[in-house]
């Protein structure tokens, strides 16, 4: 199985990588025998991620933000086929799902290449993410509630005993050096 | 403890305004605090450093604003925090300022006594530690928009401008306590000398006192030089 995350740009740095993988490694419970680093930046935004599923076309395959606190085993997230995330813990908006965790088994290169015959277009018609992209264009599945956000959570004393993933979503800034909380004793040093 | 913080960012100061900042509060307090600076200079003289992301939604001066959060920079429940500005010098004791009783859910910022209809100064906060926090955390939930809708609607006029206007506005939503120092502490300079003098003379009737400042000489009710206004740099004088 492989475990892949995705970094381009100047935002997330080495460190995060390592923060995932060292979270991984010793909270998850993961058997995972590939871990990918997918650096490709064409379109300087969240819409390079698409390309991955031309990448990895083969086995199982589970891809992680480089923004998520994960604290405890977490449950099977192995999938056949295309599963992402859904938001189940705001409003809508322009979209239900989140693609902070996706997961799939061989190839599903067909997303990208729905994509990638009309790029300019999807990029237009949808700016806000590309998980309105996914849940207008793309036949998905969707986890069972396998992760919450940090928002409204930062000043807990202890990660939610129901999970064992928490995105930071909008409050990546938690993640840098000088904020403290609970997640704090998670990350990587 | 008190937690002193600061933000210097490569551009428009130097390096030394923290350091001049820095040395300035440990000659001029008896009073015991650890000076904190976020900056993307690993060189600025500080008791702890911590790092400024240029990456991150949050713009410039803006950074400030994480002080207000207990869970930034190490803070202790208890913990009196102070924001500076580093555009400012001190120039006599003032344990009366760094000691200013401050309770839940108050604000103690700088007295000004020439126009300003704001009525808030960003050089100098003081509260407790968390019992603000909610100027973070509304901020963060719309970086984009706070930073920008000031300017937008014309109250600032120049862009990211706006974050003293942002905390006055959080500390009336919140129904928090805003406290004014004396505002004889403060001295407003500026390089213009026309308007140095009408300062001056402001000054002198407002406080029935001698002028504000002429050359190296500083009245003595003076504490704090701020030097106020977009753009404003610390006359070199000041500096040394």
């Amino acid at each position: 199985m492989r475990i892949i995350c995705a970094k381009w740009g100047e935002k997330y740095t080495d460190w995060h990588v390592k923060n995932l993988k060292h979270m991984i490694d010793t909270y998850s419970g993961i058997d995972y025998n590939k871990f990918e680093v997918f650096t490709k930046n064409n379109y300087n935004n969240m819409y390079n991620k698409l390309e991955i599923f031309d990448t990895y076309k083969d086995d199982e395959n589970i891809y992680f933000d480089l923004d998520m606190i994960i604290y405890n085993k977490v449950p099977n997230l192995k999938r056949k086929g295309f599963t992402l995330m859904y938001d189940w813990w705001r409003e809508p908006y322009h979209t239900p799902l989140n693609s902070s965790i996706v997961s799939w088994t061989n190839d599903i290169s067909h997303i990208w290449k729905k994509f990638k015959s009309n790029d300019q277009y999807y990029l237009k018609k949808y700016p806000h993410s590309i998980d309105e992209f996914y849940f207008k264009e793309i036949e998905y599945n969707t986890f069972d509630k396998i992760c919450y956000s940090i928002k409204g959570h930062q000043y807990d004393k202890e990660g939610n005993k129901d999970f064992s993933i928490c995105t930071l979503g909008q409050m990546q800034h938690l993640m840098e050096k000088g904020w403290n909380g609970w997640w704090t004793e998670y990350f990587y040093s | 403890m008190l937690k002193i913080c600061t933000v210097y960012f490569e551009g428009f100061y130097t390096p030394d305004y923290v350091s001049k900042l820095y040395n300035s509060l440990r000659k001029h307090t008896t009073v015991d605090f650890q000076f904190i600076c976020l900056s993307d200079n690993k060189n600025v003289k500080a008791d702890l450093i911590l790092p400024y992301n240029h990456y991150s939604d949050v713009r410039k001066h803006w950074h400030k604003l994480k002080f207000f959060s207990p869970l930034f920079g190490n803070q202790q429940k208890n913990d009196d925090i102070i924001i500076m500005d580093i555009d400012q010098v001190i120039l006599q004791d003032i344990d009366d300022l760094i000691n200013w009783p401050v309770e839940e859910n108050e604000l103690v910022t700088y007295g000004q006594w020439w126009e300003n209809k704001l009525g808030i100064n960003g050089g100098f906060y003081k509260f407790k530690s968390g019992s603000l926090k909610f100027i973070w955390d509304d901020f963060i939930k719309s970086p984009e928009y706070w930073q920008l809708h000031y300017y937008n609607e014309g109250t600032v006029h120049k862009k990211y401008y706006g974050e003293q206007n942002y905390v006055k506005w959080k500390i009336i939503e919140h129904k928090a306590k805003l406290t004014k120092t004396p505002s004889e502490w403060l001295c407003k300079y500026t390089e213009n000398y026309e308007e140095n003098l009408r300062l001056n003379k402001m000054y002198m009737n407002k406080f029935n006192t001698d002028y504000m400042i002429m050359g190296d000489q500083v009245n003595d009710k003076i504490k704090i030089i701020h030097f106020t206004g977009v753009g404003r740099k610390i006359n070199e004088n000041y500096l040394r």
